[in-house]
């Protein structure tokens, strides 16, 4: 008897290769996945940065104190510092630092769980100098030579935002004798 | 074989006769309908896909001088940019007087006279108050474009490019300087 080839109404595709190709993709976005840090959650601004070309390297995500301006209101001359420290134990132990006591009132601390805000140049240069000092001795605590880390320093400023403002943060940066900082851009596409 | 859709009949053997005496053969392989998880997979890698920004910011090196006395500097090696509080540029070597200048015509100006003066010329940035912070930082990414190409050909003369730049604040005199210009 000869075979009756059967009309194939329904087909099956072999589901396994691409089943594979998605987990993997999966499991790479989940990995690189970043969520905002609570800093960028009590942020109510957002920052324009202007644009550059030159520059390759990347913001690093720890071991930085980053010091935003940011017109945060409707009037683009008003505005304020903010400043905040990328690492949460070293950022407990600045707003703690007995110096800023004078100015950091329980309530202001209150509201500044993740950046002080600012407008006083006088504030922003001891918030400088102490995250200095607290870095440096939070290093000595750390055992291996790879948690020892500088803290660096970066204005992150917006792009509309008068050049007064930038200069006053520089100012208060050589006086603290910090002058090395960074600045940051987006990648003009 | 893994596949979806049970109901398309792919699977299955072919009826055998009435009378078959031979037993249904075990089932060694199965199948799994994997349509809900794919469905879900996908779902999830759209999700993180959306999610993870692949931009970071960048960062600028800058750098300002210790607080220590003034250096005396020859005016001769000064190349001074300012920049008005209209956003203008000005540009001048030495004691020239101020020249206007685009902003893409900066970098091939910044690259000659820097070339002309091996490593001795030292670029002073001076910059109004009320200029927008997008203008300085166009200004110095231009600037440091022109570094690549001071240090690339500075290189092949076998030199070590030091540059020498700083910004320094805008004093009266300056702003009468380019006042009428």
């Amino acid at each position: 008897m000869p075979k009756v080839k059967m009309k194939r109404t329904g087909f099956v595709i072999d589901m396994t290769p691409l089943v594979d190709i998605t987990f993997l993709l999966l499991t790479f976005f989940m990995f690189t996945a970043k969520f905002k840090s609570e800093a960028d959650n009590e942020q109510k601004f957002q920052i324009k940065r202007p644009k550059t070309q030159a520059d390759t390297a990347k913001l690093p995500e720890k071991d930085v104190a980053v010091i935003r301006i940011a017109i945060d209101s409707t009037r683009p001359s008003d505005t304020a510092y903010y400043f905040s420290v990328a690492n949460p134990e070293l950022w407990m132990t600045i707003k703690d630092d007995p110096s800023l006591a004078e100015w950091l009132t329980p309530e202001r601390k209150e509201a500044s769980k993740a950046m002080i805000k600012t407008v006083k140049i006088e504030e922003l240069e001891t918030l400088i100098s102490v995250s200095r000092t607290q870095s440096k001795a939070f290093n000595i605590t750390k055992k291996t030579a790879a948690d020892k880390a500088q803290l660096r320093f970066a204005i992150d400023a917006d792009k509309r935002i008068r050049f007064k403002w930038i200069a006053d943060a520089m100012e208060a940066m050589r006086r603290t004798r910090q002058t090395q900082f960074n600045f940051v851009t987006d990648k003009q596409q | 074989m893994a596949g979806g859709g049970e109901l398309g009949g792919g699977g299955g053997r072919p009826k055998r006769g009435k009378h078959s005496k031979r037993k249904p053969k075990k089932r060694l392989g199965f199948r799994i309908d994997m349509t809900p998880l794919v469905d879900i997979t996908f779902l999830l890698l759209t999700f993180f896909m959306f999610v993870t920004t692949l931009t970071t910011p960048q960062v600028m090196d800058m750098a300002v001088p210790p607080e220590t006395e003034d250096v005396e500097v020859a005016e001769s090696k000064l190349f001074t940019v300012r920049v008005r509080e209209d956003g203008k540029i000005f540009y001048n070597q030495a004691k020239d007087i101020p020249q206007p200048i685009i902003l893409k015509e900066l970098r091939t100006k910044a690259i000659k006279s820097n070339l002309d003066m091996k490593n001795e010329l030292i670029t002073v940035l001076k910059i109004d108050e009320n200029v927008a912070y997008e203008t300085v930082v166009n200004i110095l990414d231009e600037l440091n474009l022109a570094e690549i190409k001071i240090t690339q050909v500075l290189q092949a003369e076998k030199l070590n490019r030091e540059r020498k730049f700083t910004i320094s604040p805008m004093t009266d005199k300056d702003k009468e300087e380019i006042k009428g210009l």
